[in-house]
C-alpha cells in the first residue's frame, strides 16, 4: 500500500484545523492589530467546557458544543473588555499588547488546569467506534471530515460576511482605519468586541473539534495557537483566504516534511518555515 | 536550612537569567522570548562534555559559553531583520526549534530520558558536592554577572543600546554600525544564560527537554518585566519575588500539583496588571 493517499488526507486534516485557528487570529489581528496569544487558551476553554457539560453532566452532544462554543466567545469578550480595551485605548504600543496577551494564555490555562486537573482527557464517549471514510485509499474519521466541512463553511460565511453585509464592512473599516471609522459613526468599541466574540468562538470551537478527534489538555491551546498564527504569516496576515491557504500549505509541509524522519520534528518544521517566509517573505502569498 | 539554601541556589539562577535578558530586551528594547534555549544550550553542554569526558567543570562550562555563543550570533543575525512583535514571534520559533532538537537529537541529548549522574563541580581538587558551597558559587556567579551587567550598562557601548531602543534610525544616522551592536548585546546575553545554564545542570545533576520551554523563557520574560526594564537590580529582585512566591503558596496550604499552577496564574495575573497599570516594572526605567 502506499502511503502517499493517508499523507495526503493527514495534510488537508491538519490544514482544516489550523484553517480554522487561522481564520479567528486573523479576524482579531486584522481589526485590533495586535498577536492576541490569549486567543491560544480560548480553545481549550472551548474544550473542556464540552468536557463538562457532555462528558461530566451528560448533556446532549449538541447542546454542549454550542455551550463551549459560547462560553469560548464570551470568555474572549470578557477579556477584550477587561485587558485589551483599556491598553488599546491609551495607545500602547503592539509590544504591551503582546505581553499582556502572555499573561492571558498562562493564566487562563493554569485556571484550566487547576479546574479539571493537567490529565489528558478524550471527549468521545465511544472512542474507537467512530465511523470511518476512504477516499483515495486514505483514510479520514468523521470528526476530522466534519473538521473539513465546518473550515470551509466558516471561510465562506465570513468572506460574504465582509463582502456584503454592513457589518462586515464595518469590521473592515476598522481594521483599515480606527480613527476615521469613529468620526463617520461606527462604535468601534463594540465592533472589535464582536469581532473578539465571533474569533474566540471560532477558536473554541477548534478546540472542540480537536478534543474530539484526538483530546484535550489544559496546554493544547499554545501549539494550535502558535500553528494558527503561522499559517496566517505564511498565508499573508490579516486576510482571510490567506490564512486558510497558509494553514494548508503548513499541513502539506509537515507532514510530508515527516515522510522520511521522525514525527517529533513536526513543530521545528512548522517554525522553520515560519521564519524562512518572515526573512524572505514576511507579507505571506497573498497580501492584504 | 537546606531548603532555605536551595530557594537561594535558585534565585541566583534565575537571577543570573533576568539580568542577562534585560539586557536585551530592557536596554536594547528587543522582545526576545528564547532565553530558555541559551539556558538550556550551556546546560546540555556542560552535562554532556561532563558525563561524557569527564573534564573539568569549569572548562566545561567555558565550552558550552563559546557554543551559545556561536548559535546565539547565527540566531541574533537572523532575528535582527525583524522588528517589534513579529522579531517575538521569531524568538518564540527558535526557542520551539532549539527545544525540539534537545528532545529528538537521542544520540546526543538522550531525548526525552535526559541526561542523568552530571558530576558537581571540583576545583583545585575541592568538590562543591555541599550545598552550601555550591550557593557560594552560584551566589558568586550572579554578583559576578550583575558587576559586568553594570559595567555594560554604565558603559558608552550600554548608552548606544539604550539609543537603539529609543530610536534606532537615528542613531545610525549618528554612524553607529546598529545590527553590530544588537549582535553584541545577544551574544552577551545568551553566554550569560549559559552560566546560568551549566550551574544549573551541576546542581540539579540531571537535566531534560522539559526544563527549556518556551513556557520557562516566558517565565524569564516575566522576572524582567516584572523587576524592572533596563534595570539591574530590578532583574534581581524579579528573580527574588517569583521564585519566592510559589513557595509561600505551598506554605500557605495549597497541594503541590494546585501550586505550581497557582504560580502560573499568578505570574500570568502579574504580566496582565504590570502592562495595565505599570508598563515599566517594579524599579524599571523604560516601558516597552
Amino acid at each position: 500500500m502506499s502511503i502517499i493517499p493517508q499523507l495526503i488526507v493527514n495534510s488537508i486534516i491538519a490544514g482544516a484545523i489550523y484553517s480554522m485557528v487561522a481564520l479567528g487570529f486573523n479576524l482579531i489581528y486584522g481589526t485590533a492589530k495586535f498577536f492576541d496569544l490569549g486567543y491560544g487558551a480560548l480553545a481549550a476553554v472551548g474544550g473542556y467546557t464540552v468536557f463538562y457539560f457532555y462528558d461530566g453532566l451528560g448533556i446532549n452532544l449538541y447542546a454542549s458544543i454550542i455551550l463551549g462554543v459560547f462560553v469560548s466567545g464570551a470568555i474572549g469578550v470578557l477579556i477584550y473588555r477587561l485587558v485589551y480595551a483599556p491598553l488599546r485605548k491609551r495607545k500602547s504600543s503592539s509590544m504591551v499588547l503582546l505581553v499582556a496577551s502572555l499573561g492571558v494564555m498562562t493564566a487562563l490555562q493554569s485556571i484550566v488546569a487547576i479546574i479539571f486537573t493537567s490529565q489528558f482527557q478524550t471527549l468521545s464517549r465511544d472512542a474507537g467506534a467512530e465511523r470511518i471514510y476512504t477516499i483515495f485509499g486514505g483514510v479520514i474519521t468523521q470528526t476530522q471530515l466534519v473538521t473539513l466541512i465546518l473550515g470551509v463553511l466558516i471561510m465562506i460565511s465570513i468572506g460574504l460576511t465582509f463582502r456584503y453585509t454592513l457589518f462586515g464592512k464595518a469590521i473592515k473599516a476598522v481594521g483599515d482605519d480606527e480613527e476615521v471609522s469613529k468620526i463617520v459613526g461606527i462604535n468601534t468599541t463594540k465592533i472589535i468586541g464582536w469581532v473578539f466574540f465571533i474569533g474566540s468562538a471560532i477558536a473554541g470551537l477548534a478546540g472542540i473539534l480537536v478534543g474530539f478527534d484526538t483530546g484535550i489538555e489544559p496546554t493544547m491551546g499554545l501549539d494550535l495557537l502558535l500553528k494558527g498564527v503561522i499559517a496566517s504569516i505564511i498565508g499573508g496576515i490579516g486576510n482571510v483566504y490567506g490564512g486558510v491557504l497558509g494553514a494548508f500549505l503548513l499541513g502539506f509541509i509537515e507532514n510530508f516534511g515527516i515522510w522520511k524522519i521522525s514525527g517529533e520534528w513536526k513543530d521545528a518544521i512548522a517554525f522553520a518555515v515560519l521564519i524562512i517566509f518572515l526573512l524572505f517573505r514576511p507579507q505571506g502569498i497573498l497580501k492584504k | 536550612m537546606e531548603y532555605l539554601i536551595h530557594i537561594a541556589i535558585l534565585i541566583s539562577i534565575y537571577a543570573i537569567l533576568g539580568l542577562s535578558l534585560n539586557l536585551v530586551v530592557g536596554f536594547t528594547g528587543l522582545l526576545s522570548v528564547t532565553q530558555a534555549a541559551f539556558y538550556g544550550i550551556g546546560a546540555y553542554a556542560t552535562a554532556i562534555l561532563l558525563v561524557s569526558t569527564g573534564m573539568n567543570f569549569f572548562l566545561a562550562m567555558f565550552i558550552g559559553m563559546i557554543i551559545t555563543g556561536i548559535i546565539a550570533l547565527v540566531m541574533g543575525f537572523v532575528l535582527s531583520k525583524f522588528k517589534d512583535d513579529y522579531y517575538a514571534l521569531g524568538s518564540f520559533g527558535f526557542n520551539v526549534i532549539i527545544y525540539s532538537i534537545f528532545l529528538n537529537w537521542q544520540s546526543l541529548t538522550n531525548g526525552p530520558l535526559g541526561i542523568p549522574g552530571i558530576p558537581r563541580p571540583t576545583l583545585f581538587g575541592f568538590t562543591f558536592s555541599e550545598n552550601a558551597w555550591f550557593l557560594v558559587l552560584s551566589a558568586g556567579c550572579a554578583v559576578a554577572i550583575y558587576f559586568i551587567c553594570q559595567f555594560i550598562t554604565k558603559s558608552s557601548f550600554g548608552r548606544v543600546l539604550k539609543a537603539i531602543r529609543e530610536d534606532d534610525k537615528a542613531i545610525a544616522v549618528f554612524g553607529y554600525r546598529t545590527l553590530w551592536y544588537k549582535l553584541a548585546i545577544f551574544v552577551i546575553s545568551a553566554v550569560m544564560a549559559a552560566v546560568a545554564g551549566s550551574l544549573f545542570a551541576s546542581y540539579i545533576t540531571f537535566i531534560d527537554p522539559s526544563s527549556f520551554t518556551l513556557t520557562e523563557s516566558i517565565f524569564i520574560l516575566a522576572i524582567v518585566i516584572l523587576g524592572g526594564l533596563a534595570s539591574n537590580k530590578g532583574a534581581i529582585w524579579g528573580a527574588v519575588f517569583l521564585i519566592l512566591l510559589p513557595e509561600i503558596l505551598r506554605f500557605v496550604g495549597f497541594p503541590d500539583e494546585i501550586a505550581a499552577q497557582m504560580r502560573q496564574v499568578v505570574y500570568g495575573l502579574i504580566l496582565i496588571l504590570l502592562m495595565l497599570y505599570r508598563p515599566q516594572g517594579l524599579v524599571g526605567e523604560y516601558r516597552l
